[in-house]
């Protein structure tokens, strides 16, 4: 299989067929990852679709010294971050302190995701999928990035655009989380 | 323990992309590119014509200037009006003229009417998509606003 790498030297020679083939690599990781920020389906169709065009627009300037695959995810965050402006709806993070506790999930009341439920659910998938929508979603993403997108620490860094140790930090209190509310059931 | 929560989260079913949406993304990105192609086509229109519009009639100055100092008027119209004598002397006259024939002026207006000539017919092959380009995105949103009420009007 050609590395991310071989696809956009081949698409730049004139090959049109590796730029497909690279949109295809990605299309699902992208899709499920922009949908996971801006939780809606149609919005995330939307995204997923202006990630690649933004791709495809500066991939000629792509450093190709660089890994392709946190480029895309970068793109993708800055895309359902400007997708949550235009909602103009408050991200959830804004309520984060500097710690990472989240002011809201004090108050907020969430009736899909009652530990009773919790209990109830059968498949090991639907059990995690219910604890991950427990996470604030700088756990969370931290989480998904490193065990679902399978990114190094200094990738994700690079991708959410904050300090490796703030991205340690989150990682251990994200898993100290989970498992608490994994125990719980 | 990196391990084992792949392994976890390998149990997470990830939000499956809409079928359609790969051609949707194709779409878009040929979309781009017609968009940018006809962009560049444009900009190369009108730096052809600006061009043209004043090299053409620029040269056109020069040309008609050195050949007023050139004397090849003055050779022409003596070979027209004693034509018996050009006859015998036809090798000399053809060398003065072809001496005094002011070179630069007329390569200078060759090309700069073969531009004229190049942007013209430029314009006349891609004219839809130019205009369509032009109409699109320059027009002020009045203007589409007021066709668009006298269309519904019509209706």
């Amino acid at each position: 299989m050609d590395s991310d790498q071989q696809l956009i030297a081949d698409y730049l020679k004139g090959d049109e067929k590796s730029l497909e083939i690279l949109i295809k690599r990605y299309l699902k990781p992208i899709y499920s990852f922009v949908y996971r920020y801006v939780g809606n389906e149609q919005e995330a169709e939307d995204a997923t679709q202006e990630v690649f065009v933004k791709a495809w627009r500066n991939l000629k300037k792509f450093n190709q010294k660089k890994k392709f695959k946190t480029w895309i995810f970068t793109i993708a965050k800055n895309t359902s971050i400007d997708f949550l402006k235009k909602k103009k709806a408050i991200p959830f993070s804004k309520f984060e302190n500097e710690e990472g506790e989240n002011a809201l999930t004090e108050k907020l009341i969430d009736p899909a995701l009652l530990p009773d439920e919790l209990f109830e659910q059968t498949s090991v998938g639907e059990m995690l999928n219910a604890a991950m929508k427990r996470l604030t979603p700088k756990y969370r993403m931290v989480l998904f990035l490193r065990y679902n997108d399978h990114f190094t620490f200094r990738e994700i860094a690079n991708i959410l655009k904050e300090s490796i140790d703030t991205i340690k930090t989150r990682h251990r209190r994200g898993i100290a989380i989970l498992r608490k509310i994994l125990k719980e059931k | 323990m990196r391990q084992d929560f792949e392994k976890l989260f390998s149990h997470l079913k990830p939000a499956e992309p809409p079928t359609g949406l790969f051609d949707r993304i194709i779409l878009a990105i040929r979309r781009e590119q017609e968009l940018r192609q006809t962009k560049r086509l444009l900009f190369g229109f009108l730096f052809l014509l600006f061009a043209s519009f004043i090299a053409t009639p620029l040269s056109w100055t020069m040309l008609v200037n050195q050949v007023e100092n050139s004397g090849i008027l003055y050779l022409v119209s003596t070979a027209i009006s004693d034509f018996g004598t050009f006859l015998t002397l036809w090798q000399d006259f053809g060398l003065a003229i072809l001496e005094s024939l002011p070179i630069m002026g007329i390569i200078v207006f060759t090309i700069s009417f073969g531009i004229a000539l190049f942007t013209l017919r430029l314009f006349l092959y891609k004219k839809r998509l130019l205009l369509g380009y032009l109409i699109n995105n320059f027009t002020p949103l009045e203007i589409i606003g007021q066709e668009k009420n006298t269309r519904q009007t019509n209706l």
